[in-house]
């Protein structure tokens, strides 16, 4: 009997064991957080939509060479107990290697724990604190080695804007010192580039006018816009988002300021400029991606993963397309992870170093080149402009110019 | 102080020592010490994952017990405690950066100097009760998130602060393991001083003021004395759990210490039983697993495949973030003394049980 029980059992059920640990070494788990319901929501669903997109778009195409992403996408409602939680439920039980997160609040809140277990974040929390992974710069607080975004910091965004309105300034044949200001709230968000930025502007000639505190929930601002008036600065820099910039927009509007608007990455998309309508007159804003009917050939991949979603395939912001991107660079990563001793968070954040001015297979075009350094988090020193026009009814955007910046030691984290 | 109503007939007290014994009996007692000495091994059995929340339980709960002490005990209101528990978090993470003062010691040093914020932001109760105290501590919590996001020297700005991990004889207690012990006592100790801070003179002129005020005075309570201390020991409170906060997460940001989390904590109280030192700490519970519970709810129900793919996160999201609301709504109708309530009456079923009378 028991000889039976050693020959037939005891085999069946090593094979059975081993074939369960192979299925267990083809999954990996990436973590998802996302913002569907909190207060960033208005730009957040959309990011969340291109991750989970493309995650479950990867495992369509055939995983990381074959191993599949396992993921779960958590609305944390841009809570930190819930960001807390979910990542130690994560790390703890499905041995999670990378995620991708959201907004300062989670980001921040993990910051020390990833370093200590090792674990890529991939946020949409583009502050510049988080791009300086080694403290070089005696400014950054806390060094950020696990922490990635794709994008260009906020401050490296403004500074970009300023650059350009220094070109527009003197395209203009202006003379003369324009005036610059910083329109936003009080809160880590609006105030990241705040400083940074201001002394770029100074640098470049400006003058640089005391900042305007403008509440990040909508409201009638056509005192602020009267205060923005009374500074004489012929540029302002938007550092709010969603509802906020179209009270703004369209409180300026009424009150008459004469302001070139330029705004952050997350404060200029079809939506808001819909909802502002007649207001948005030469409205200056940046991206990192071309938009989704423009002609760029590779746009085809990112409406792919959006038609195998489920998602209306006529229109998807640009927030969108940069969560695609942002997934796409982590997955080309984790192959390199795969190929060079397995995947895992500390392989993954070397694959991120693996290749220089690097864009994601297939995806020329939409996202821009990036390089990452073991002592350099800033992705992008690239900037696209655009312009913003009300026309009818219609909202015609055309590309000013690409900014370039260079990637200075003293701007790094800060 | 421990529930004077209630007690059931035959439970006889003929000493004063007696009618103020933290614990009403001794197998409570054994219980209490039972149950602390099983959690001390909780590190070897549990996951990061209910440790992370056992921790979240308590730095959070030691905050609620300072604003039960201030509204359930003297009968105060505010709404700036995130905020007090937030500068806590600030404070000690400045003075261990700014003066190197060990963390062990910047986390009282941090209660401290919250403390003193509370007392100044509770002057006002001197003069002004009800809606119009409401509404001078609502200023105070405007007027200190400001304060995180002016003050570069202070907070760090928007670049937030480091907070380094709390380090005893040479050990860096920085994992959830670790960091759980240091949770534990802070938790256990705040709520034995909690405790004793109510059987005290001090803790009876609270309630003294709640009561009747005027009566309160007769008798020789100094109001005005009573109301500021019932503030600087709440946000003594507040400030303990922001810094075990902030030394847990290593880092400090000026996002988050929102009006939302003032109004968080009142919601822990009120679930938990206003007046009840045990009830804060189930209403922090309960807040704290409300929303993984229906996290995993909705984790079960996408998992079943019931509903089609793609849309079901999106639309349980929303279905989580009402269901909260719902459930603290059906909890005030159906259970508006707290579950340090239920609680009591659960103990009082099983204890004549089957002959409950």
């Amino acid at each position: 009997m028991l000889k039976t029980l050693c020959k037939k059992v005891l085999p069946g059920l090593a094979i059975a064991a081993l074939s369960f640990s192979a299925t267990a070494k083809e999954t990996v788990f990436v973590g998802h957080l996302a913002d569907y319901s909190g207060p960033t929501a208005f730009v957040g669903k959309y990011y969340a939509d291109g991750i989970k997109d493309t995650l479950s778009w990867i495992n369509l195409q055939g995983g990381i060479n074959g191993t599949m992403i396992e993921t779960e996408t958590v609305d944390y409602a841009y809570k930190v107990p819930q960001a807390i939680s979910n990542y130690k439920k994560w790390k703890s039980r499905k041995n999670m290697v990378a995620m991708q997160g959201w907004g300062t609040a989670d980001t921040e809140a993990l910051i020390s724990f990833i370093v200590k277990d090792e674990i890529p974040v991939y946020s949409a929390s583009y502050s510049g604190h988080l791009t300086d992974p080694q403290k070089k710069n005696p400014k950054t607080k806390k060094a950020a080695p696990y922490n990635f975004f794709y994008g260009a910091s906020y401050s490296d965004t403004c500074r970009a804007l300023v650059q350009w309105a220094k070109e527009d300034w003197q395209g203009k044949g202006e003379t003369g010192k324009p005036g610059f200001v910083h329109i936003g709230d009080n809160h880590p968000y609006p105030n990241a580039p705040k400083a940074a930025c201001a002394e770029y502007a100074e640098e470049l000639g400006f003058d640089v006018k005391p900042p305007v505190v403008v509440s990040m929930k909508p409201g009638d601002f056509k005192a602020q816009c009267l205060s923005i008036k009374t500074t004489g600065a012929q540029y302002g820099y938007v550092a709010n988002l969603g509802g906020s910039v179209v009270s703004l927009i369209k409180s300026c509007n009424t009150v008459g300021t004469d302001i070139q608007f330029m705004s952050n990455i997350w404060g200029g998309d079809m939506l808001t400029f819909k909802a502002a309508g007649e207001g948005i007159d030469n409205y200056v804003f940046p991206a990192l991606t071309p938009f989704w009917n423009d002609d760029v050939e590779n746009l085809k991949m990112v409406k792919d993963i959006a038609k195998a979603a489920n998602r209306d395939e006529s229109f998807q912001t640009h927030h969108y397309i940069r969560g695609v991107c942002s997934t796409l660079y982590m997955a080309e990563a984790m192959k390199w992870a795969e190929e060079n001793g397995g995947i895992t968070g500390a392989n993954i954040k070397q694959g991120m170093y693996a290749k220089q001015d690097w864009i994601p297979e297939g995806l020329d075009g939409v996202c821009l080149p990036a390089s990452w350094a073991a002592d350099d988090h800033r992705g992008l020193n690239s900037v696209k402009i655009y312009q913003a026009k009300w026309n009818q009814g219609d909202i015609a955007v055309k590309q000013l110019s690409q900014v370039t910046l260079p990637r200075r030691e003293d701007w790094l984290g800060y | 102080m421990i529930s004077l109503s209630m007690r059931p007939c035959g439970d006889f007290r003929t000493s004063y020592k007696a009618d103020n014994q933290i614990f009403e009996t001794s197998t409570i007692r054994w219980l209490v010490v039972a149950t602390i000495i099983a959690l001390c091994f909780a590190p070897l059995v549990l996951d990061a994952y209910f440790l992370t929340l056992f921790i979240q339980v308590a730095y959070l709960g030691i905050a609620a017990l300072g604003l039960n002490i201030l509204v359930g005990f003297t009968g105060q209101i505010s709404l700036g405690h995130g905020a007090f528990f937030g500068f806590g978090a600030f404070a000690s993470a400045w003075l261990n950066n700014e003066f190197g003062i060990p963390v062990w010691l910047a986390i009282p040093l941090a209660g401290w100097l919250t403390m003193v914020v509370g007392m100044i932001f509770g002057s006002p109760a001197a003069r002004i009760k009800g809606l119009y105290l409401a509404i001078a501590t609502l200023a105070a919590q405007f007027i200190i998130e400001d304060f995180f996001a002016r003050a570069g020297w202070f907070s760090g700005g928007s670049y937030g602060a480091a907070a380094e991990p709390v380090s005893l004889f040479g050990y860096t207690l920085d994992s959830d393991q670790s960091f759980f012990y240091i949770a534990l006592f802070a938790l256990v100790f705040m709520y034995l001083w909690g405790t004793n801070l109510m059987r005290s003179r001090d803790g009876r002129a609270f309630v003294a003021v709640r009561d009747h005020y005027l009566s309160a005075e007769i008798m020789g309570i100094n109001l005005n004395w009573y109301r500021l201390l019932s503030f600087g020991i709440s946000s003594f409170f507040a400030g303990i759990g922001g810094a075990l906060y902030g030394h847990y997460l290593g880092y400090v940001s000026a996002e988050g210490f929102t009006l939302m989390m003032s109004i968080q904590f009142l919601a822990m109280i009120i679930i938990g039983g206003l007046g009840s030192v045990f009830g804060a700490l189930l209403g922090t519970i309960f807040i704290v697993l409300l929303p993984e519970v229906l996290e995993s709810v909705v984790a079960l129900i996408a998992g079943t495949g019931l509903l089609p793919a793609g849309s079901v996160a999106e639309s349980m999201a929303y279905f989580k973030e009402m269901a909260v609301g719902l459930v603290i709504i059906l909890f005030l109708v159906f259970e508006p003394q707290g579950l340090a309530h239920r609680w009591r009456q659960i103990k009082a079923y099983w204890k004549f049980y089957p002959f409950a009378y």
